[in-house]
């Protein structure tokens, strides 16, 4: 039964407000709640692969749902077994999905289980009840229906869900002087004002990079993380295919990003003159505007991208970042319209309301008298010179629907458990305007209400279902194709998991006008630092802070985890004498954090960078007090770019937590991975097979009866997005291990991803490469284990046996790849990190899978379960599995399909083909581990003479 | 009060008094074990308790929280566990070869120190025999490793070096302990003889089996004897070889190297005479042996000190230059990583103490100066020490994935682990002395006729 | 029929010569007990070489085949498991443990032999009950000697013995 500490934080029990009878009762619901929660919803949910009578126990069943990224949704495919949601993948019919994840969806399913979440109602913070919340609304309604709601206000994220914003319309059809905010602390308002200024109304733009040969960002980060990351890597390893169109990639950024780590061409670029850099590529292609005031290195490199763009017309595409100031959103508008570049531009996916600073101001004027805030938390994520905790305050009936009892309930009066989407009815659209429905996967674990009960409720629905008001929108809206009733098309939109053909059809015929261009910018004032913030690649918002997986997943490209850290370029470190781990004071006008320095390569003098999303205050058990919060540096003028910070040594140092290092000596980066030119690649024949390594012992063959399983990853096409190796957590119950234990050096991540980088600190050209299990097939750690508890199957996969391991760790210490992980604590055996260890996770494990115990070896196994679940189904239908029947839980969430897993025996398997291909080669290969996981070296396509970043 | 007063200098080379007669010689080493209990004795063994204690603290501690309270870590997965499992077992091997090889290259002169150093032995494997137990992760199933009729119907994997050690571990520990015995059984008539008690006569008698001193058994007792030490010097080798198998078994950088068995063999033997460098002086004092033990047996140990460094010298040169010739980067970056990575300052500690400071034994003044030998000898055990620990440590901090070098970070029951141990085996050798004749009196008694015949 | 006669030496010279005599003048020595081992007894007192070294190559032999064929059979036919691509039968590996148990296996067998040659443990026995035998153990030379059953014979043996430099001889009764 939960205990008081899982109550939502700052609960008192037992107040004149509530009687101590009702809170004990309120309890009781909780937990009957609790324990109730694990079982299918009430209304009729329609199952992905199979009907829900054929259910049988402990048989997994698929769900086609939507899981939301800042508002905009990716389909999903949910596996639940006995009605227990315990893994996300990706709905290859869904254009934000097209089968991959990204760690946002992977990790939301550990989310759901959160025992943090807000369990009930609260009044200032005391447990309440929900008709108590009812009663208090009446009074509230019958002042608005009075003043026609003046002075009520709504404050939600960013609302692309068609039913929620018909509610909207609904509310303030009923209460006309009511107002709609919105507010995402991920937004791109910049790209809306910089579409109006060249087309005149805001417009979305939807690059398709699959259709670019020359791509040039402008500190935008397409296949960085975000709602349109699958869709955008997918379209961007699509065309980097050696033997097909490959495509070259330009980046000019200001801190360093995944697209940055891919780009062919990387130019590090002060982000004061990011506008300048769109200018001189508008002059080269004809702009005519006044002369770009960038430096000649820079200079030289834009020429070079903007010849290379002219000379692809049509197959040339510009990427601006949300970071861009208008203006020189609107000249890459130019410059796509002057190219005619594969770019969709589309009426904006999002309903936006009023700005927050509005409501900010409003409510200092004293105008606001009754807040509803929906499923957003400003009270962590809004820019501090709005202080909304102060102004707020003034607000006298305040209402919170969130998650989490967090910051921003702390400012309301009322709070009131939303549903997790995993348990909620909606709807949702993806970032090309594609709806897809919500549907829940189990009944609400802790009581929550989804948004839409919480804003019928306000505009007197009583006690309406989600269920219904979801299908209301679509009765109205869903058009059925001909001769098909509302019902047939409903339950193909829930079983196909996108609503066909909803997609938001391009504009066309839109010529752009050159926008007004100020004067060049002026260097700032010297010693002063710029600050570039980005949403955290793991914690993206914040709002993934009590999220454990996402808090121990190692941020591509530093592999810092429990934290965040300033990085900072080598030259401006040494001016100001710090080194990595220095703890300094950030301070921006009257704003300051407490930061540690990383020192780190590829950042322009004078630039600094931050990532938001950490330094959680009411995030919970996991959350808390992680990292530093870059918000705090915010200002609603500036989001993106901190101009004018000064660092002060806080005199302490911090360790920066990492799990890995980024392999930086020229030696082990040429050994192990190898880079290879296209240019030098063209006429390159199939790889020679694997050398046979003399040896005294008699060649074992290959059994060749039955399988043999091996995996081929694609280094030219991983982006290190960390998808994989989410995935693999929560399918393979890997634990988390927590910030000590990763400080002491450990780690469970079965499936890890090495950073090599071939460049300079100056320039740096990293590259990703997963390292699971390689399932040597002379396997170092199986004939030193003494008690035979590492085998080798037949179909060659090398498996550990986890209740005969007895914990020698012989096999790792003789394991070249580090592969194998040690239960060093009982991380999942009674000894899990903070509140790891409740009841509520436990729903969450994979039960095809072992919980290992403490003392015992654990690693990759392929997903043998997996293996093993083919074939049961194959011998069911008495066959053999099929080339490419198993997929691992990491090649099915790669947005890049980078990694391809398959049966060498059978030739038509996949895996047979790439193992020919030129770029073929095997980790360690003189060691005649014969490793039957292999690589494809990465391959880059510099402009022919063109190389200034690698001095 | 001694019984054999000692002159200097000595009469003899290896007795220092002018008549020994066999009573004398008898009184000398059994009286001290009749005689009341002296209050060195007592501080020296009160001192010890809270070090046993401290031990069993540990090992309890171990197995209730498991071995995440050491500083092992995903990638440096050992740690003092098998480090000093391997130089425990090092301070055993030389007990058993000194007292085997002098016996058959027929050196009189071990008469004087082969029962101490073969208790040492005893002790020191013991001790080792902890190690790989409490190093599991789940030490409740180590004997998993034994071929034994089971349910599960398994059986140890051969191939694995961990269960070698095992094997030879338990073979050596038994085997010391006959051949301690057998040639103690003499001795224990003797301490039957002179037992005034009842109980003493009762004790002794019973391990004595009985023992007459008649022709016959003398001879049978040579003929076993002189052959168990035969077979003895080979076990201890293979013992010894087999630890380093451990590591040269594997095909890690700076581990799978051919020269690992007999450079560890050496080594062990090198640490063990340091060890019985320091009983010796301590029996020597504590005992009042001055006339059996004599600085002549200290200068030849301290020569054997010095041969055996410069093996080591020899053996950690080429390491490096394999390294070097044999091209691969990994093992140079190695190499590159001992002098100047994170463990260098205790690499240079364990160059100086087993390479350079032994050099000063090349000077005779040195090998017969206690107080020298004394430094030097716990010079060579800390440097053995650290020989150990830094060869699990560099190797696995640095090998082949650059991603995942890390290193160790000790904690409090590393140190206690590494520490505590010590303290048992001073425990159970003050124990020793009080119970059994730490001379073999059988073996002096000739040694003084003969050097008087001579 | 006599009992024989136990005589007692301060030295092992004094024992080598009485040992001579008696065997000279046609008695029969039976055994000498000594503190320590001397040469030279053993022909005169008529001990042959003992077997134990058989016994240890015996036994050492035995147990180190035996540790093979355990390994053997465990590899290879009782759970055979590809193991690191090994042959299941990795002989030369195989080898290890046979050698470090047969000499543990050989010293056993050789202290056995030892034991049932020397008819030990045997912790009484009549010499134990003769006043001041305890110093054979610690710094007396003892020689037990037989005549030919007639008191004149055992009474020359007695006079040779003394003239031999014996202190003390004793005549050991059968209890």
């Amino acid at each position: 039964m939960p205990s008081l500490k899982e109550l939502p934080v700052g609960m008192r029990l037992a107040t004149a407000l509530t009687s101590r009878r009702e809170a004990l009762r309120l309890l009781a619901a909780g937990i009957a709640a609790g324990l109730a929660g694990c079982s299918k919803p009430n209304e009729e949910i329609v199952p992905y692969v199979r009907v829900p009578e054929g259910l049988v126990p402990g048989d997994p069943l698929k769900f086609a749902t939507t899981l939301p990224l800042s508002g905009y949704g990716r389909g999903v495919i949910v596996t639940a077994i006995d009605g227990r949601p315990i893994k996300v993948e990706g709905n290859p019919r869904h254009p934000a999905s097209l089968g991959a994840t990204d760690v946002f969806s992977e990790a939301d399913v550990l989310s759901l289980y959160d025992p943090d979440r807000s369990r009930t109602v609260l009044k200032d913070g005391d447990i309440a009840s929900w008709d108590q919340f009812l009663r208090a609304l009446q009074s509230q309604r019958r002042r608005w229906t009075e003043r026609q709601g003046e002075g009520l206000r709504l404050l939600t994220g960013r609302v692309t869900s068609p039913t929620l914003a018909r509610q909207i319309d609904d509310l303030r059809k009923q209460f006309p002087k009511a107002l709609w905010h919105s507010y995402a602390s991920i937004d791109d308002e910049a790209s809306q004002v910089g579409a109006s200024l060249a087309y005149g109304r805001p417009l979305d733009s939807v690059p398709r990079l699959d259709r670019a040969d020359i791509i040039l960002t402008l500190d935008a980060d397409p296949i960085g993380h975000g709602p349109d990351q699958i869709r955008n890597a997918r379209g961007f390893a699509s065309h980097r295919a050696p033997q097909a169109a490959f495509s070259r990639l330009y980046a000019v950024e200001a801190a360093p990003t995944l697209t940055g780590a891919k780009a062919d061409h990387r130019l590090a670029l002060h982000p004061s003159l990011m506008t300048e850099a769109a200018l001189a590529v508008a002059n080269a292609l004809g702009a005519g505007l006044r002369d770009a005031a960038v430096p000649q290195e820079a200079a030289r490199f834009l020429k070079q991208a903007a010849d290379d763009l002219s000379a692809h017309h049509g197959a040339a595409l510009v990427l601006g970042g949300r970071s861009l100031p208008p203006a020189a959103q609107a000249l890459v508008h130019w410059i796509n319209a002057r190219l005619s570049a594969p770019v969709d531009l589309i009426e904006p996916v999002a309903r936006n309301g009023r700005s927050l600073a509005d409501l900010v101001s409003d409510c200092a004027a004293g105008a606001v008298d009754a807040l509803v805030i929906v499923g957003a938390n400003p009270a962590y994520d809004a820019p501090v010179d709005l202080d909304v905790t102060k102004n707020f305050a003034r607000v006298p009936f305040r209402l919170h629907v969130g998650l989490y009892a967090d910051e921003t309930s702390g400012l309301a009066n009322w709070h009131i458990p939303q549903a997790h989407p995993l348990e909620a009815w909606s709807d949702l659209r993806a970032i090309d305007g594609t709806a897809s429905i919500v549907q829940p996967l189990i009944r609400p674990l802790y009581g929550a209400r989804t948004d839409h009960e919480v804003l019928s409720t306000l505009s007197g629905g009583a006690d309406a279902k989600p269920y219904d008001l979801v299908r209301e929108t679509w009765n109205a809206t869903g058009k059925p194709e001909a001769g098909a009733d509302f019902e047939t098309w409903w339950k193909r939109a829930l079983h196909d998991g996108i609503v066909a053909d909803s997609a938001a059809k391009p504009v066309a015929g839109l010529a752009p006008q050159l926008p007004p261009i100020g004067p060049s910018p002026q260097a700032g004032a010297d010693g002063a630092i710029a600050i570039v913030l980005r949403p955290d690649p793991c914690l993206w918002d914040g709002s993934f802070g009590n999220n454990a997986w996402l808090q121990e997943c190692p941020k591509p490209l530093t592999k810092q985890v429990w934290g965040n850290a300033l990085a900072l370029g080598a030259d401006d470190a040494k001016r100001l004498t710090l080194t990595t781990g220095d703890v300094v004071t950030v301070s921006s006008g009257t704003r300051r954090i407490d930061v540690p320095v990383s020192v780190e390569p590829g950042l322009p003098k004078g630039v600094a960078h931050l990532s938001l999303g950490l330094g959680r205050r009411k995030a919970g058990a996991i959350g808390n007090g992680i990292g530093a919060n870059a918000y705090a540096l915010r200002t609603a003028a500036a989001p993106w770019v901190i101009a004018d910070a000064t660092l002060k040594p806080a005199g302490r140092r911090e360790d920066i937590l990492t799990t890995q290092n980024v392999v930086r000596t020229p030696d082990d980066v040429r050994e192990l991975y190898p880079l290879k030119e296209l240019s030098r690649l063209k006429g390159g024949q199939s790889a020679s097979p694997a050398p046979v390594l003399p040896s005294l012992l008699p060649q074992r063959p290959r059994p060749d009866d039955g399988y043999a399983w091996a995996m081929v990853i694609d280094a030219s096409v991983c982006i290190g997005c960390n998808a994989c190796v989410v995935a693999c957590q929560s399918e393979n119950n890997v634990p988390v291990v927590g910030p000590e234990e990763v400080a002491l050096g450990r780690d469970m991540h079965w499936l890890r991803i090495d950073v090599y980088d071939h460049g300079t600190p100056a320039a740096p050209q990293p590259g990703f490469q997963p390292v699971p299990c390689m399932q040597c097939e002379h396997a170092p750690c199986e004939p030193v284990c003494p008690v035979a508890a590492s085998v080798h199957d037949g179909e060659g996969l090398n498996v550990q046996v986890y209740n005969r391991c007895i914990g020698t760790r012989f096999c790792e210490a003789n394991c070249p790849y580090k592969v194998r992980r040690f239960n060093f604590r009982g991380y999942s055996d009674g000894e899990e990190y903070a509140n790891l260890g409740l009841e509520s996770y436990r729903a969450q494990k994979n039960p095809e899978v072992t919980v290992r115990a403490r003392g015992v070896m654990e690693k990759c196994t392929y997903c043998v379960q997996r293996i093993s679940a083919a074939r049961r189904t194959a011998e069911r239908e008495d066959r053999s599995i099929g080339p490419d029947e198993v997929r691992t839980a990491c090649q099915n969430a790669c947005p890049t399909r980078a990694i391809s897993f398959g049966d060498l025996h059978q030739p038509a398997s996949a895996i047979n083909a790439l193992k020919r291909d030129p770029r073929h080669y095997a980790l360690l290969e003189h060691l005649g581990t014969r490793p039957r996981t292999t690589y494809l070296a990465d391959v880059r396509n510099p402009a022919p003479g063109f190389d200034e970043d690698r001095a | 009060m001694a019984v054999l007063e000692h002159v200097s200098p000595p009469p003899h080379r290896w007795i220092a008094a002018e008549r020994a007669s066999d009573v004398e010689v008898t009184q000398a080493v059994a009286d001290p074990i009749f005689a009341p209990v002296g209050r060195a004795w007592w501080i020296a063994f009160a001192a010890t308790i809270p070090f046993v204690l401290w031990l069993v603290v540990t090992i309890v501690w171990i197995f209730y929280r498991g071995i995440g309270i050491w500083g092992v870590n995903s990638t440096v997965v050992w740690g003092f566990a098998i480090a000093n499992y391997v130089w425990w077992i090092g301070i055993g091997n030389a007990g058993t070869l000194i007292s085997a090889m002098l016996l058959l290259t027929r050196q009189r002169w071990r008469a004087s120190i082969n029962r101490f150093a073969e208790a040492m032995t005893l002790f020191a494997v013991a001790i080792a025999g902890i190690m790989p137990i409490i190093h599991l992760g789940r030490p409740l199933y180590f004997y998993w490793l034994a071929p034994y009729p089971n349910t599960m119907t398994l059986w140890p994997q051969w191939r694995s070096a961990l269960v070698w050690d095992f094997w030879s571990i338990l073979s050596y520990l038994l085997f010391s302990i006959l051949f301690w015995y057998i040639s103690l059984v003499p001795d224990l008539a003797t301490m039957r003889d002179r037992a005034v008690t009842r109980g003493g006569q009762v004790l002794y008698g019973m391990f004595a089996l009985g023992w007459q001193g008649s022709a016959r058994q003398w001879r049978r007792l040579e003929t076993v004897h002189t052959t168990m030490a035969a077979l003895g010097v080979p076990l201890v080798c293979s013992v010894h070889s087999i630890v380093g198998l451990d590591f040269a078994a594997s095909l890690m950088p700076g581990w799978a190297e051919s020269i690992f068995p007999p450079y560890f063999v050496v080594g062990a033997m090198y640490s063990g005479f340091g060890m019985v460098v320091l009983l010796a002086v301590a029996f020597r004092w504590g005992l009042r042996l001055e006339a059996i033990i004599t600085r002549n047996h200290f200068e030849v140990m301290g020569k054997v000190l010095l041969m055996a460094s410069i093996v080591m010298g020899y053996s950690y040169a080429s390491e490096w230059f394999m390294a070097w010739y044999g091209g691969r980067h990994v093992d140079r970056d190695l190499t590159a990583f001992l002098f100047t990575g994170s463990y260098a300052p205790l690499y240079w500690g364990q160059l100086f103490c087993n390479v350079l400071a032994p050099q000063a034994l090349w000077f005779r003044a040195v090998r017969r100066s206690l107080p020298a030998l004394v430094v030097i000898s716990i010079l060579i055990n800390v440097g053995m020490g650290l020989e150990r620990i830094l060869i699990v440590w560099n190797t696995l901090s640095h090998a082949y994935m650059p991603s995942l070098w890390h290193v160790f970070k000790m904690t409090f029951w590393d140190w206690s682990i590494l520490i505590a141990p010590l303290g048992l085996f001073a425990f159970m050798f003050l124990l020793f002395v009080r119970l059994v004749p730490s001379i073999a009196m059988y073996d002096v008694r000739r040694l003084t006729h003969e050097e008087h015949a001579s | 029929m006599t009992a024989p006669l136990l005589a007692e030496f301060a030295d092992p010279d004094s024992l080598r010569v009485a040992l001579d005599r008696v065997g000279h003048d046609g008695h029969r020595a039976i055994e000498a007990f000594t503190p320590y081992p001397i040469e030279g007894l053993d022909v005169p007192l008529g001990i042959g070489p003992s077997r134990i070294r058989l016994a240890m190559l015996v036994g050492g032999l035995a147990v180190a085949a035996f540790a093979f064929a355990l390994q053997y059979y465990s590899a290879v036919f009782a759970y055979p498991i590809n193991s690191g691509g090994r042959p299941l039968n990795s002989w030369p590996v195989f080898l290890l443990v046979p050698f470090e148990v047969g000499i543990f296996s050989a010293a056993l067998a050789g202290i056995l032999a030892f034991l049932w040659s020397c008819r030990l443990p045997r912790l009484h026995d009549p010499l134990f009950a003769i006043p001041g035998f305890e110093r054979a153990t610690q710094d007396r030379f003892f020689l037990l000697a037989t005549a030919d059953n007639n008191d004149d014979a055992t009474l020359a043996l007695r006079h040779l013995l003394e003239e031999a430099g014996a202190l003390v001889v004793t005549e050991v009764r059968q209890p």
